[in-house]
């Protein structure tokens, strides 16, 4: 539960969309290597057989194609953009999560790393909409098109299950702190300040800030 | 006649006289019906292969260097192949390598996802969208358990189609081209680890119609299958380790205590 003068880093609307993204990713993660491994097959045995497995896979991908497409129009003014020098110089130091960095490049609302995150995952997730809306219904387009899809929509889960579990990683236990602001939104002053410096600055310069007990008028939502 | 070993059925399209015995004898014996087609001024009916023909005999006017005009008939099917890129894409394991070396379905097991249509070299496997399976040819595998030969082999009148075990029927389809001398030529044992579908040609591969000269799996296959499905677990696996690792080396990012300030801000966890 927030405490009197916690941050909003996240509205209702955002956390939805973020777990409808995270939801249907992780089902299909799960559905695709039941059918990417045939010794995971078994895990279509939940869903009535491979056979419900792959349609779970197939619908589970129209949610995951719709959450992309809101969370893209959300994120893109936040997240879609590169800053520079700020961001170039956040890439440099890798955030400070390698090797110790005095100063840490200052981040906005998301740092370098998680606008590559973001953008990694509006690719990559467009990548696998296109390719698997292709394999669903390959009747009738050209053999040498239809070939590569497999190849393509594999590539793109590679990179997709990699990065997830950095993402997981440091929205959980790699960085304490972070995951309230996808659970009920609030955070805490000392998160956000370490975390997102510039963002915060700006919303207090802006009187944008919502500071939970304190009422503010010019808070914005997306 | 047949044991569980390799077997080779040899297709020697000089002798074909093309009367479709076959192509009856399979609609026959695997019950599959005959569906209306329209005279399109071909011999060759049905047009193409389907999930309700498993063979077909396909008709070619030819005209050789000489001027001489010539049929070709070549009985189309599945080749067997021991490097088959529908099993090495088929995610249920319904099409799978039997005890003589062909390639068989088992029909409850598919999921109709068409993978194979697209890994095969030969356009084979066709999709039934009334029961969402694939089907093919699977070289009459419980007439083979039963000693029988395939039934497309046993309506042959002329000869045209044998069947035994590999080694004797290699021998026997070069002994043929021997015979024949020209162009003729044995097509099947030099790629895809060697096809349990052999066929004798009286001209040069690439004469004739849907008949791949060089045929390969497909480089998208081996993209995918070969380098990326072992990757996608390599750097799942470690990113989950590297994760781990900085977690007790570098320890994780909490916020610095200078940033707290006021007394309602409070340490990350
Ligand atoms: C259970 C797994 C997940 C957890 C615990 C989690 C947690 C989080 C957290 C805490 C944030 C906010 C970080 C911040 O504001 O600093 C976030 C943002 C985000 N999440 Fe997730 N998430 C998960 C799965 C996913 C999946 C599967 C996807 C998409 C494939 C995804 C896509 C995003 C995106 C695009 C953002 C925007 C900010 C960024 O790039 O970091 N998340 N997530
Ligand atoms: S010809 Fe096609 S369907 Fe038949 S075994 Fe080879 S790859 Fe499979
Ligand atoms: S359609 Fe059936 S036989 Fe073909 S790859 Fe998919 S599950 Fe296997
Ligand atoms: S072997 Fe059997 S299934 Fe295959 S073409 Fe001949 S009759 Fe048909």
């Amino acid at each position: 539960m927030p405490e009197k003068g916690m941050i909003k880093a996240t509205d209702l609307f955002e956390r939805v969309v973020h777990w409808m993204l995270a939801g249907s990713c992780i089902l299909l993660f799960i559905t695709g290597l039941g059918m990417m491994f045939r010794e995971l097959n078994f895990i279509g045995s939940f869903m009535g057989g491979l056979v419900g497995l792959k349609y779970v896979h197939n619908f589970t991908g129209i949610i995951f194609i719709v959450s992309l497409i809101l969370a893209t129009r959300m994120w893109w003014r936040e997240a879609g953009r590169f800053e520079f020098p700020d961001d170039l110089e956040w890439i440099k130091q890798a955030g400070g999560y390698l090797w110790h960095v005095d100063h840490v490049a200052e981040a906005g609302k998301y740092n370098a790393g998680q606008k590559m995150f973001f953008l990694t995952v509006v690719g990559c997730g467009a990548l696998m909409g296109v390719t698997g809306l292709i394999m669903w219904f390959p009747m009738g387009l050209p053999m040498g098109l239809v070939r590569w899809m497999y190849p393509l929509h594999a590539f793109g889960f590679v990179v997709l299950f990699a990065f997830f579990f950095v993402h997981l990683y440091l929205g959980t236990i790699g960085s304490p702190g972070s995951l309230p602001a996808m659970l009920n939104g609030w955070v805490t002053r000392a998160w956000a300040k370490t975390q997102h410096p510039k963002w915060l600055k700006e919303m207090e310069a802006a009187g944008k800030l919502e500071v939970y007990g304190e009422e503010n008028k010019e808070a914005v939502s997306h | 006649m047949m044991s569980a070993s390799e077997v080779i059925k040899l297709i020697d399209t000089t002798r074909c006289t093309a009367c479709r015995g076959c192509q009856v004898a399979c609609k026959q014996w695997n019950e599959l019906p005959g569906l209306r087609t329209k005279n399109r001024g071909s011999y060759q009916n049905p047009p193409d292969l389907g999930w309700n023909t498993w063979t077909l005999i396909r008709f070619q006017e030819h005209v050789n260097e000489k001027g001489t005009f010539k049929w070709l008939f070549r009985k189309d099917g599945c080749m067997h192949c021991t490097d088959a890129g529908c099993v090495k894409v088929c995610p249920s394991g319904a099409l799978y390598h039997t005890e003589y070396g062909t390639v068989g379905i088992k029909k409850n097991l598919c999921i109709g996802c068409k993978e194979c249509i697209a890994a095969c070299p030969f356009e084979i496997p066709r999709y039934n969208s009334r029961t969402d399976k694939i089907t093919k040819c699977d070289l009459c595998l419980t007439r083979l358990q039963a000693n029988q030969q395939p039934a497309c082999v046993k309506s042959c009148p002329t000869g045209a189609l044998s069947i035994g075990p590999k080694d004797k029927m290699i021998a026997a389809a070069y002994d043929r081209v021997k015979v024949l001398g020209g162009d003729a030529n044995v097509y099947g044992d030099k790629f895809l680890g060697g096809t349990h579908v052999l066929y004798v040609l009286s001209e040069k591969p690439e004469v004739y119609d849907k008949l791949p000269k060089n045929p390969s799996i497909p480089l998208s296959v081996t993209v995918w299958k070969d380098w990326l499905k072992p990757l996608s677990w390599i750097a799942g696996g470690g990113v989950i380790a590297g994760s781990l690792l900085h977690y007790i080396l570098h320890g994780p990012k909490r916020p610095y205590p200078e940033a707290d300030q006021g007394d309602h801000a409070e340490r990350g966890e």
